[in-house]
């Protein structure tokens, strides 16, 4: 079957039935504009709770009596831990100048004080790749049993909220996505369905003329497919627009700024968009089966 | 066996019942020539379009055995029955036409399906078309037409890639005197190139004083009338 015959007739069939591929890709642009939505919510969403938690340090603070000499193994010992990307050696000394540099101004509370009353401690960093609440409470209760280790600190109520808001977070996009595309695509089928029932004496005709399934699936499933990603590419202009404005209104409020809310990363809109194409072609391929029976 | 090669249609011992119990072909036995001309008819209800529609395949016997122009048909694949039907022309009572296309996208559609691009058929196109006397309404809208100027459309389509078979299945039910006979002409011109047809009717009149072969159907029994 020669394709030049499928594209032309595909383009025929979109011309010569326009108000009803207008509609159906109408339709499919409503349909992905929600979803983009959702998916511009839950990306974003995902990058705030990964930017809290890479604010999140383990703080690890040295017994007193811990000499020089073993702070170097200390710190090997803690590289050597899985998952943490990099640690920092802070001094008594160095901890009392950050302490003088907060008080700025009043640092004259501190006359007298012995520069070496606080602790020598650690700052971790978590390896991003590794990062999750689980992670950095695991390591910080391991550290915390070392004979050289008097105090652990890691923000431990905030890690707890972020595990359960990460979990929570996680199972409502995932409910929401499957919710979402059940009734997307119950919503495109049936769209769908209603262009091919409308169609279903051309279907039975050109049957009984002799033509095979791939000469009457053809144009419908190329039409559908670019159906789909037209739908598709007006939805992420839309939102493209709706999201820059909605910047251009509160992006420059303090809140908003700080959470640097972006758009979606051109592979998902491309997904996003080639998704749509394929689904659109498989409900059409669906709607279809019946009418090529015997 | 050995298969008679002038025979193009032979229905053996053929059933059709439909569901729950309705038998509308009961044990039929039938062998048409090449190239012969047979009207088949019968009271309505008798089993004349179920006998067209397994033969076009649109419907499958219960029991027995069908051969087309060599070709058993309960042997055929899924994927072999466009090359069958395409060896059958149909003509249909309701015409089965696509009402918002013109006269020539509805008979360019049976060559289309053959894979001829626009430029390849339109020769043989408009020639058929000025054939059944519809030349000067070739990029008319179906919808625009009278009934007989319809079913000379369904005709065009049915013959413009000269298939061996022409099954007409009541193409005159819906049509005047005049026009009947205009399709009635059509079709014998058609048998008279070579064209084996059948020619589904319940109109007596148009078989009465023929010499060509009658059929009849009744009750799901065939018997030569």
């Amino acid at each position: 079957m020669a394709y030049e015959i499928i594209i032309k007739r595909a383009f025929r069939d979109i011309s010569q039935n326009a108000i009803t591929h207008l509609m159906t890709t109408l339709v499919v642009a409503l349909t992905c504009l929600i979803f983009v939505c959702f998916c511009i919510f839950s990306f974003n969403l995902q990058r705030v709770a990964e930017h809290f938690g890479k604010e999140l340090a383990i703080v690890v603070f040295l017994k007193k009596e811990v000499s020089q000499e073993k702070v170097p193994i200390i710190y090997q010992r803690i590289m050597g831990l899985n998952g943490v990307e990099s640690v920092r050696f802070i001094s008594s000394e160095e901890a009392f100048k950050k302490l003088e540099n907060y008080f700025k101004d009043e640092r004259e509370i501190l006359e007298g004080v012995d520069p070496l009353f606080l602790p020598p401690s650690f700052e971790i960093q978590i390896n991003k790749a590794f990062y999750n609440p689980i992670m950095i409470k695991e390591i910080a209760q391991k550290i915390a049993k070392w004979d050289e280790v008097n105090k652990v600190q890691y923000g431990k109520k905030w890690v707890e909220k972020l595990e359960s808001f990460s979990k929570g977070m996680k199972i409502a996009v995932i409910a929401s996505a499957i919710l979402l595309l059940i009734t997307a695509a119950f919503v495109v089928t049936n769209t769908i369905k209603l262009t091919v029932y409308s169609r279903q004496d051309e279907i039975e005709i050109m049957r009984l003329v002799g033509a095979t399934d791939g000469f009457i699936l053809g144009p419908f499933l190329l039409a559908a497919f670019i159906q789909g990603i037209t739908g598709a590419g007006i939805a992420v202009i839309i939102s493209y627009l709706g999201y820059n404005y909605v910047l251009n209104l509160f992006g420059n409020k303090g809140f908003l700024l700080s959470l640097d809310i972006r758009y979606l990363p051109i592979e998902y809109i491309g997904l996003i968009i080639l998704i749509s194409g394929i689904f659109c072609m498989l409900g059409t391929a669906l709607s279809l089966r019946r009418f090529l029976r015997f | 066996m050995a298969y008679d090669d002038r025979v193009i249609i032979e229905l053996k011992q053929v059933v059709k019942k439909y569901a729950p119990d309705i038998l509308a072909l009961n044990r039929v036995d039938l062998k048409i020539s090449k190239g012969e001309f047979v009207f088949l008819t019968g009271p309505s209800g008798a089993g004349k379009s179920t006998l067209l529609k397994l033969l076009y395949m649109s419907q499958k016997p219960t029991s027995g055995s069908i051969m087309v122009d060599g070709i058993e048909l309960s042997s055929l694949s899924r994927s072999q029955l466009p090359a069958i039907r395409r060896k059958i022309g149909i003509v249909f009572q309701e015409f089965k036409l696509l009402p918002q296309k013109t006269v020539f996208d509805n008979v360019a559609l049976s060559l289309e399906v053959l894979g001829y691009r626009r430029s390849q058929l339109e020769k043989r196109v408009k020639e058929v078309i000025e054939g059944v006397g519809l030349g000067d309404k070739l990029y008319r809208k179906v919808v625009q037409l009278s009934g007989g100027e319809q079913q000379r459309v369904a005709i065009a389509r049915a013959v413009v890639n000269r298939p061996p078979i022409i099954l007409a299945d009541e193409p005159t039910g819906n049509l005047d005197r005049k026009r009947t006979l205009e399709v009635l002409t059509l079709m014998k011109e058609l048998n008279a190139r070579g064209a084996t047809v059948i020619f589904a009717t319940h109109d007596e009149t148009l078989f009465k004083n023929t010499h060509k072969r009658v059929l009849f159907l009744e009750k799901g029994k065939l018997r030569e009338a």
